[in-house]
């Protein structure tokens, strides 16, 4: 067997490459799910890239992304599977024309009976079956990355649909029957929190939970996604949005925030922060108008820290 | 499953940490996936099969510290500075983690072959001899052998200073004497001595003994040597238990009163006990409201579901008789709350408050009213303060009197019986003792006509009702159901039986 901190690390550079800086922690979170072959449960508060999460597995392990976004009144019939009406209809048509031949010749009721028992049928069969998110990754030849989001979103009745399929990998259509994996999906769950997540649910996953990033790892986030930044004024950057996030506000700017923020600087050639720009640019950080009252009244003191500190 | 990882989840549990059977069989595979060489890993992958919640990755974090500390084993090794120049607090760690990897597959392998130990003579040394130990219980001369090998053991460990193996065979031993089963702080010395015996501290004894008795110099210098690494050892054995008692009991004592006080009549709690009462109710609160916070889907009344109807007759070849309709969820029923919080029930009233507050965070639609001569309505007050303001203030507004339930039912009549209708449960909460003066059953009756269900709980007994001036005679009738109520634990059932009949 590798060494797992190896094997931890080399998740860590592959993830850097496609541009997702992570901690150890969440590698070590991929490298379980691969090796036990469980689906993860990834928590936190929006916008710390849990959905990217998947995306940049899915880039490193070169696997295709199937994504099922989860919303109030999903069901199995938008996210595995729907027959094909349509062609149902057709194949009934179809059958009725080739039933005169069939019956051909057939002695009395029993035998025609026993004809059309004989006769293949494939009404409900894999043909007519559409497969949505849930059934494509089952059936993809070499494996995927799933990718569940915001199940918090969804009724408890689909969450407890999702647990044959997260613990055995498998579904059971009831004209069917079990249809398996043919090669195990990685699978990522992700939640806002918005309610509790189950506890059969939690039972069958890993649980990964997120933070905002500290400012040394969003540094270097940072530094991959928006490399035209130049150190002092991403140290500087880095260290506001850190100082905001401590503040008691409405919705705290997330990671993606801080790098459309690091966007807009650039836009506007700024070398460093100074009140002013902080202020005519605080709205791509803060998303309401009430936080951003609140802030104005600190947003010198606040400025001055950051750039003290990055000195 | 290794010893180590099953004590370590007993510790979790014992933090108010959930872990089930199955994640604790996730966290074998785990362990067995990383190992225990690399502490932060085993850390990071453990948090992630076992710690599923926010407050349960922070227990986790001081559990594991606390659990894998080796602190003892740290400070020795500064002092000794065998190492030299290795720097790192890691590979310290590592050390101390590997150490004990191989100790759990000791323990494991000793419980699978010897069945019943014979307390005291196992000594489990890392290398061969061990071995010899596990089947001979009944032969002497084996025995003999094995106490004589322990006996050199602890001697030659302590001169030898070999820290790391002293460290091993302390948690062995512990395990041994059951030190992870350790309850109260008054059997730390006993769980001291038992680990010193099971070391073979009587061999230890007998040598010091021996060497004072030669009457040589080197033998009492030798002595005198012994008996101060044997007293410092011993201070080191009492650490660990200490660390043991602190690591397995942390909640211990909490839960046990717990346990008592959601079976205790809610009169006879303790006022020092109304703080933990109170997150009991709230705890017990959580629960119903995550086993009932299923949200209500939009009804679409009278609809016709196009897509179910089409797959549904499909197998009569596309015609639809079976037509198929979009489906109206039942809402969730009102609840309108009326609670007693007059001097005669002056102790409930705190509570039934509290319960009436947690109420109306499960349940969407709840109305709360309280009285004692005269009602007010509490809604609009529990909705905006805090639980421990709302009760303070409901208290303060409508306690205190003598209860006189006809006027109470009257006010109650002009103020929310129209709101009343057949999805409406009506909880009332009180003990029924009027004063003697008249109930006006007759309101009772009418709520009961228009309601769903009127529901009676009572903090007093079945035999208490209709003795002085309990009215429970002449109200009950007008009940659904009038129920004893007087701990916790009733509380909890009843509600959740409303709970489950209202879906």
């Amino acid at each position: 067997m590798t060494e797992p901190r190896a094997e931890i690390t080399k998740i860590q550079d592959g993830f850097a490459q496609s541009g997702y800086i992570c901690n150890e922690h969440i590698a070590t979170a991929i490298f379980l799910a691969q090796n036990l072959e469980k689906p993860i449960l990834v928590e936190g508060p929006p916008g710390v890239g849990k959905t990217e999460l998947a995306k940049a597995t899915a880039e490193f392990l070169d696997l295709p992304l199937i994504r099922l976004q989860c919303y109030e009144g999903l069901d199995e019939a938008k996210a595995l599977y729907e027959w094909k009406y349509g062609k149902q209809l057709l194949y009934t048509q179809v059958l009725k024309e080739k039933l005169g031949d069939l019956m051909e010749g057939a002695n009395g009721l029993k035998e025609s009976m026993d004809r059309l028992h004989d006769f293949d049928d494939t009404f409900f069969s894999e043909e007519f079956l559409e497969p949505r998110a849930l059934l494509k990754s089952l059936w993809s030849e070499h494996g995927s990355v799933l990718l569940i989001d915001e199940i918090d979103k969804s009724d408890d009745e689909f969450e407890a649909f999702l647990l044959e399929l997260l613990s055995e990998y498998q579904i059971t259509v009831p004209e069917l029957g079990t249809i398996k994996a043919k090669s195990s999906p990685i699978v990522f769950l992700t939640s806002n929190n918005t309610r509790e997540i189950g506890d059969a649910l939690k039972r069958r996953c890993l649980h990964l939970y997120i933070p905002f990033p500290d400012a040394d790892l969003e540094t270097k986030i940072i530094t991959a996604r928006v490399p035209e930044v130049e150190e002092g004024l991403r140290k500087q950057l880095v260290g506001f949005v850190q100082s905001l996030r401590e503040l008691e506000l409405k919705k705290v700017p997330a990671v993606s925030e801080t790098i459309d923020w690091a966007r807009t600087l650039i836009l506007l050639h700024a070398r460093e922060l100074d009140t002013e720009l902080v202020r005519n640019t605080l709205n791509v950080l803060l998303k309401f108008q009430d936080d951003i009252d609140n802030v104005d009244s600190e947003l010198n003191a606040l400025t001055t820290a950051a750039v003290a500190a990055a000195e | 499953m290794s010893q180590v990882l099953s004590n370590f989840v007993r510790a979790l549990r014992a933090q108010d940490v959930r872990v089930s059977i199955s994640e604790s069989v996730d966290a074998g595979r785990v362990a067995e996936l990383v190992g225990f060489a690399d502490r932060q890993v085993l850390k990071d992958s453990l948090s992630q099969v076992l710690a599923k919640t926010d407050e349960e990755k922070f227990a986790f974090n001081d559990c594991f510290d606390q659990f894998f500390a080796f602190e003892q084993f740290e400070r020795s090794k500064a002092a000794n500075d065998q190492e030299g120049s290795e720097d790192t607090q890691s590979s310290e760690d590592e050390n101390a983690d590997g150490q004990d990897g191989e100790d759990a597959q000791d323990g494991e392998g000793e419980a699978g072959g010897g069945g019943g130990q014979p307390g005291e003579a196992r000594s489990a040394s890392d290398d061969g001899p061990s071995s010899g130990g596990t089947g001979s219980d009944g032969d002497p001369t084996g025995e003999q052998d094995e106490e004589a090998l322990a006996d050199r053991d602890l001697t030659a460990l302590l001169e030898s200073g070999d820290t790391v193996e002293l460290q091993g065979q302390l948690a062995a031993a512990g395990r041994e004497v059951g030190a992870d089963r350790i309850r109260l702080f008054t059997q730390r010395g006993l769980f001291t001595r038992r680990i010193m015996e099971a070391m073979g501290l009587d061999g230890l004894n007998a040598t010091i003994d021996g060497e004072q008795r030669s009457g040589t110099p080197q033998g009492e210098a030798r002595a005198e040597r012994l008996r101060v690494m044997r007293d410092d050892f011993r201070l080191d054995v009492r650490d660990y238990v200490e660390r043991q008692l602190e690591l397995y009991t942390a909640n211990a004592g909490r839960q046990l009163r717990e346990e008592v006080l959601s079976k205790i009549k809610i009169s006879n709690v303790d006022r020092r006990d109304f703080k933990l009462m109170q997150s009991l109710v709230r705890k017990m609160a959580k629960r119903l409201i995550s086993l009932n916070s299923r949200r209500k889907k939009k009804a679409r009344r009278g609809q016709l579901d196009v897509r179910r109807t089409i797959r549904q007759n499909i197998e009569f070849d596309g015609l639809m008789f079976d037509i198929a309709w979009k489906r109206t969820k039942v809402d969730r029923p009102k609840v309108v709350a009326i609670c007693d919080v007059s001097g005669s029930v002056a102790q409930y009233a705190t509570f039934l408050l509290m319960f009436l507050y947690s109420l109306t965070e499960v349940l969407p639609k709840v109305r709360a009213f309280a009285f004692s001569n005269q009602m007010g309505e509490v809604t609009d007050l529990f909705a905006e303060e805090k639980i421990e303001n709302a009760i303070k203030k409901a208290l303060s507004l409508h306690g205190g009197g003598s209860t006189d339930y006809g006027r109470s039912f009257e006010d109650f009549e002009s103020m929310a019986l129209d709101d009343i209708d057949h999805r409406t449960t009506v909880l009332v909460l009180g003990d029924a003792r009027s004063n003697f003066g008249d109930p006006r059953a007759d309101i009772l009756d009418k709520i009961h006509d228009r309601a769903r269900r009127v529901i009676w709980l009572n903090p007093e007994g079945k035999s208490l009702w209709n003795t002085g001036d309990s009215e429970m005679r002449k109200l009950s009738p007008h009940c659904d159901k009038a129920v004893a109520c007087s701990s916790l634990n009733d509380l909890e059932r009843v509600v959740s039986e409303i709970l489950r009949t209202a879906v």
